[in-house]
């Protein structure tokens, strides 16, 4: 048939722009890229596969912001506490270190800290030196209701004067003082073991006034070339793709940074998958992956790395009201899960079982603390004496995520329950904003939340959530006894005694069981076996100075 | 060009303004709706309400929702598209162009290969009538049009990644050529340029087998290949004529589908074009950047529904008196 | 995602009822034809029967058979917390009846048809005001307005379903996940109509001038008689595919829209939770059936849904063979 000319013409066209696209690509690709066909999905030659002398590749997580006094996530805070610093930050082992300051007083019963300042620690453009006075500026920045910062009253509110400046009322902190541009004088409203923690947290970072001026929280334009004081400078910030970062060859602190370059990758595919193909030296590892790295066989057995996070992972019960303010019920729903399941064979082993409120690694943590058990003969008398399963008729947990499949964890816990108590309980997802306005508000009957230290102490854990005063106690419990203990660790000076203050709170807290804690969460890698010294880290902490790469 | 076509244009081009403007209010409205601010999302659970409650006023969240339309639609007008609070303190557009020059690459090769294979399979598949290959091919490609996105990506990255080992598993290459970021032209564009062709084959591919069946079947060509003219010659003149401008349409609704299609594909490979940001902008609230996505998409939405009326003006006048077509 | 029910190919309206027999006898000669139904029909009255054929509940949980093989108890295999495939499908494959058959009832026929019937027919303001709002409704990225839509008004209805609860004293409404089903079919209605419309209208204004509906004017036969008993019969073919079509797109619509977290809310089963579980690339490596099994369902039904439109567009056009 003639009418073949028709098909003979289209296919021409299409065949044409066919090798006219396939022809551009191959030129581009191959004038662009350099060496290539390895064949391994590796040197796919337009960055991603190869490699530059001294850097390390790694996921990153998609930051909100860069802006040290606006930061309120942990994802900012990864990036902000590598390219800024403080007076003091943390070390690997979780110690309190001396940063810009080079060392501190504190006097008048606990309540004045004076800082002494080094005088060799620069701003990343070489400008000049941090003086107090730079702190005093980032200080009140973050606190100037101006500024727009959600978390600048919750980490430095000891301050003296902090609260009235934050609402308008003064025009600076009457705490902060300048000495002279070494000396910087805090002073705080009452002794506190912790605050020299909470200055270890972003809020309390030094920025260049000279560049960030006054802008807000909502003026972000300057954190895409930040002049920060931290071991590493910014290089590249491509929003919502990478950033890349160089070291500080200034840096003040030992050891100084021996990467010459970190690239995270913070858009790419799948980070197991990328591991695999030499894309990345660096990659966290989950629930689908750990049991093919575990087998002994596997080439990537060797490069796991895990270690304890700081953090407890608990299904909260509202003891305001009935029936969950009843211990034996909220007793009854903690034995009947079977914590050691959830944690092993169920997770994996990424988790490990929570027996108390306190996480293994922390300060204070109880090793003697009794184990949860799995008892659910005890569980069903208890509930007996609360009422029967008929009680929890209708009951729900609140969860945080619209969509997302409610977490397996969740699901297997009612499993439990309806296995073994009788008790059928649904899963009502929310919105996380809404769902933090709920829980606030005490509008649930239980949910289910994480608590991640901002900084290692049992204060944040124990006094934040379970004080009966503490506007973070969601579950609104209270307990006299409880508060009582809280409030003399806050107020006790030695170390010791203060720690065993907490832990007798904490054995008063489970027994009365206002939540039920399921596991504290671990930290799993996959590190490449040429990037020595990355240390697992339990929380945010500038670790990336202390990792060299040998190859 | 005729007179009626000029004011049938113009009218077109007045309803413009005022679609969008429906469409940015009932967006911007139900953003205002939403029961939680970015604010209270960004601020977590630490921040005092006082806190929240003043930063609220300050950004001019309390304002009655028509004002703060009006405030930012003024703003909108002088080119301020807003502050972004995913990338928070970042301006909007700053954001926003970046992301969908890279989804326009991929989709724009898309749009180019769907039609550059449906074109020819559709024509070959009419001319096969009759025969096992006219079913099959066109068969083939149906199997595909019924394989979403969701299911075909997963499987593809596994294939292409994990098997084989030679694709990426997903990202955007930030590969520059002539100093233009044309990440097109690597290995990264190949996944979702697949994904999204395949599927759209069918639908060009089924329409030019209808089209050229109709023409084929037309008696003038009867005639002309009983009076022994080419057939060929007066089908591809017809089909042309005929075939080619509906396809017209199916363009329009192709670029439409890829908006759509571009948030699975770049959720699922971790593209970070334009629909990735319209969802991870809808998660945390950040209402400027959505409305920027929302206008800016629509706005190139209705000038290729009208640029495809006028084409359909120019060539069938008759058209002009109903309205709209497409 | 596209869902729009217009039909590309051009059908020409061919009425009587007789032929409509034909029609049917046509199709069923043609094996695609009947095994696409079969395989519609198969999984609808599956879907329909969720709660006596499934083998287990959609949440039934079994921490001794997790990731089990195929075997007599799960013949599909369990999933991570050990719930049976099969049964997750059957009962995700009621979400998609309802969403569907609602979406298309709603959207297709009530919005659609009697849009296009009113533009078609009144022509003049009334034409131009419907045409100008499916423009409208048209010009915004369907998907992005389903996201806000979701995003803002599903805690909205989901808190006003309470106060209803509170109210009547039903307390399954918001735990049967009405709400979410609604607002789903819903949102794919108020953007699904247009393209019914378009079709309708463009048939009636042809229809307008044939002989017959003007001769039913003339014998003073009122505006809904000449719609329903004239019109609408000459349409039923174009519906027949384009709604055999837009099953296929809101199958996948309410898939998708669900994978994404905006659909119907877990615990509720969905193809598109399935999907979402699977999909991850890990779980494609060390636990495929987790996406084959929601896939096969899926790509069988609409292809179905497409080979049946294709199988109908060729039997009702006039110059086929």
């Amino acid at each position: 048939m003639e009418s073949r000319r028709l098909v003979l013409t289209l296919t021409g066209i299409a065949v044409a722009l066919i090798v006219v696209l396939g022809g551009l690509t191959v030129i581009l690709v191959a004038g662009g890229g350099g060496d290539d066909g390895d064949g391994d999905g590796a040197g796919d030659g337009d960055g991603l596969g190869e490699r530059i002398e001294g850097e390390l590749r790694l996921f990153g997580p998609d930051p909100l912001t860069l802006d040290p006094a606006c930061a309120s996530d942990a994802a900012s805070a990864e990036y902000i506490v590598e390219i800024f610093s403080g007076l003091v930050s943390f070390d690997l082992d979780l110690n309190v270190i001396p940063d810009i300051a080079e060392d501190w007083e504190v006097s008048d019963g606990g309540t004045v800290y004076t800082f002494n300042l080094r005088s060799n620690v620069l701003f990343h453009d070489n400008s000049r030196p941090v003086a107090a006075d730079d702190f005093k500026y980032s200080l009140e920045r973050a606190l100037n209701p101006d500024t727009q910062s959600t978390v600048g009253e919750v980490y430095l509110d000891d301050i003296v004067g902090a609260l009235e400046f934050a609402d308008g009322e003064a025009e600076e902190v009457s705490g902060i003082r300048v000495i002279n541009p070494q000396t910087l004088e805090l002073t705080i409203t009452e002794p506190s073991a912790v605050f020299i923690e909470k200055l270890t947290y972003p809020t309390a970072y030094v920025v260049d006034e000279r560049e960030v001026g006054d802008s807000t929280c909502f003026e972000s334009n300057w954190t895409l070339t930040p002049n920060g004081t931290g071991p590493f400078k910014m290089e590249e910030w491509s929003l919502g793709r990478k950033i890349v970062l160089e070291a500080n060859p200034r840096f003040h602190l030992e050891p100084a940074p021996s990467l010459e370059r970190v690239t995270y990758i913070i858009s790419g595919g799948n980070s197991f998958v990328m591991y695999e193909n030499d894309e990345v030296d660096i990659t966290g590892i989950g629930i689908n992956n750990i049991e093919s790295v575990r087998d002994p066989n596997s080439d990537l057995n060797a490069d796991l790395k895990e270690g304890p996070t700081l953090d407890v992972f608990y299904i909260g019960f509202n003891a305001r009201e009935a029936p969950f303010d009843d211990a034996n019920l909220r007793n009854a729903l903690s034995l009947a899960i079977d914590r050691e399941f959830l944690a092993g064979e169920f997770l994996l082993d990424l988790v490990q079982p929570a027996n108390g409120i306190l996480p293994p690694g922390m300060d204070g943590y109880n090793e003697a603390l009794a184990e949860i058990p799995y008892d659910p003969d005890t569980a069903r008398d208890l509930l007996e004496e609360a009422g029967g399963p008929g009680i929890l008729d209708g009951a729900t947990i609140l969860t945080s995520g619209q969509g997302a499949t409610p977490s397996d964890i969740l699901q297997a816990v009612i499993a439990m329950w309806e296995q073994e108590l009788s008790v059928t309980v649904t899963i009502e997802q929310e919105d996380f904003g809404l769902f933090l306005r709920d829980i606030d508000d005490g509008n649930f009957e239980m949910f289910s939340l994480g608590w991640i230290a901002d900084y290692p102490d049992p204060q944040n854990f124990l006094d934040i959530k379970l004080h009966s005063e503490s506007a973070n106690n969601e579950a609104g419990y209270s307990n006299a006894a409880v508060d009582a203990l809280l409030d003399r660790a806050d107020r006790e000076v030695d170390e010791a005694a203060r720690l065993e203050l907490y832990q007798q709170a904490e054995e008063l807290i489970v027994e009365d069981m206002p939540w039920a804690p399921l596991y504290h969460g671990k930290a799993s890698y996959l590190v490449k076996p040429y990037v020595e010294g990355f240390v697992v880290p339990p929380f945010v902490i500038p670790n990336l100075r202390y990792v060299t790469i040998n190859r | 060009m005729p007179a009626g076509l000029a004011t049938y244009i113009i009218r077109r081009l007045l309803l413009l303004p005022v679609i969008l403007l429906i469409v940015s209010f009932a967006t911007f409205a139900l953003g205002r709706f939403a029961p939680v601010d970015y604010v209270e999302i960004q601020a977590g659970p630490r921040a005092s309400d006082e806190t929240i409650e003043r930063i609220r006023e300050e950004r001019g969240l309390n304002d009655p929702v028509p004002v703060q339309y009006v405030r930012y639609m003024g703003n909108v007008l002088t080119g301020d598209l807003g502050v972004s609070t995913r990338y928070q303190g970042f301006p909007v557009a700053d954001v926003i162009f970046p992301r969908m020059w890279i989804s326009l690459q991929y989709n724009a090769v898309v749009l180019v290969l769907t039609f550059a294979i449906g074109l020819p399979v559709g024509t070959w598949a009419a001319l096969r009538r009759g025969t096992w290959q006219d079913p099959l091919s066109i068969g083939v490609f149906l199997l595909f049009a019924s394989v979403p996105v969701l299911i075909s990506v997963p499987l593809l990255q596994w294939l292409f990644a994990v098997k084989l080992g030679v694709l990426p598993s997903g990202g955007w290459s930030e590969a520059e050529y002539l100093g233009v970021e044309l990440g097109i032209f690597s290995k990264h564009a190949v996944l979702p340029i697949v994904a999204l062709t395949l599927p759209g084959v069918a639908g060009i591919a089924r329409y030019m087998r209808g089209q050229v069946l109709e023409v084929m079947d037309q008696d003038f060509v009867r005639t002309a290949n009983a009076k022994g003219l080419k057939a060929g010659v007066v089908v591809t003149r017809h089909v042309a004529r005929n075939a080619l401008l509906p396809i017209v349409t199916i363009l329009g609704f192709e670029l439409a589908a890829l908006i759509g299609g571009s948030i699975f594909i770049e959720t699922l490979l971790g593209i970070p074009g334009i629909g990735l940001l319209a969802f991870e902008s809808i998660g945390s609230r950040d209402y400027d950047t959505f409305m920027a996505i929302v206008l800016v998409g629509s706005t190139i939405f209705v000038l290729t529904m009208l640029l495809i009326d006028i084409a359909y003006g120019f060539i069938d006048p008759r058209i002009r008196v109903e309205g709209s077509i497409s | 995602m596209s869902y729009d029910g217009a039909s590309p190919v051009a059908i020409e309206a061919a009425p009587q009822q007789s032929q409509r027999y034909r029609v049917l006898r046509r199709l069923m000669r043609r094996p695609v034809a009947v095994v696409a139904i079969m395989i519609i029909v198969v999984i609808y009255s599956a879907g329909l029967l969720a709660p006596w054929v499934a083998p287990h509940g959609f949440n039934e949980a079994d921490f001794q058979n997790r990731f089990a093989e195929p075997s007599l108890e799960h013949p599909l295999g369990t999933d991570r917390l050990g719930r049976d495939l099969l049964s997750r499908s059957i009962w995700s494959a009621q979400t998609t009846v309802i969403v569907t058959v609602a979406a298309v009832l709603t959207g297709g026929l009530f919005l659609g048809v009697t849009a296009g019937l009113a533009a078609g027919y009144a022509g003049g303001r009334t034409d131009s005001i419907i045409m100008r709002a499916a423009d409208t409704f048209a010009s915004v990225p369907t998907i992005l307005l389903l996201l806000i839509i979701t995003a803002t008004l599903l805690p909205r209805i989901q808190n006003g379903a309470r106060d209803l609860e509170d109210l009547t004293g039903f307390d399954w409404i918001v735990s049967s996940g009405a709400p979410s089903y609604f607002l789903v079919f819903g949102a794919l209605a108020i953007f699904g109509w247009t393209g019914i419309a378009r079709v309708v209208r463009s048939q009636v204004l042809a229809l307008r001038q044939e002989p017959y509906v003007i001769a039913a004017r003339a014998a003073g036969a009122g505006t809904p008689r000449i719609l329903f008993l004239h019109l609408l019969p000459n349409l039923t073919n174009l519906l027949l595919v384009s709604f055999t079509l837009s099953f296929g797109a809101l199958a996948t619509a309410e898939v998708g829209l669900t994978f994404l977290g905006i659909g119907v809310q877990p615990p509720h089963p969905s193809f598109g939770l399935m999907v979402s579980d699977g999909a991850i690339l890990s779980n494609v490596r060390e636990h495929t059936t987790l996406i084959l099994v929601p896939a096969g369902f899926i790509v069988a039904l609409v292809m179905s849904f497409n080979l049946l439109g294709d199988q109908l567009t060729d039997v009702l056009s006039p110059r086929r063979r």
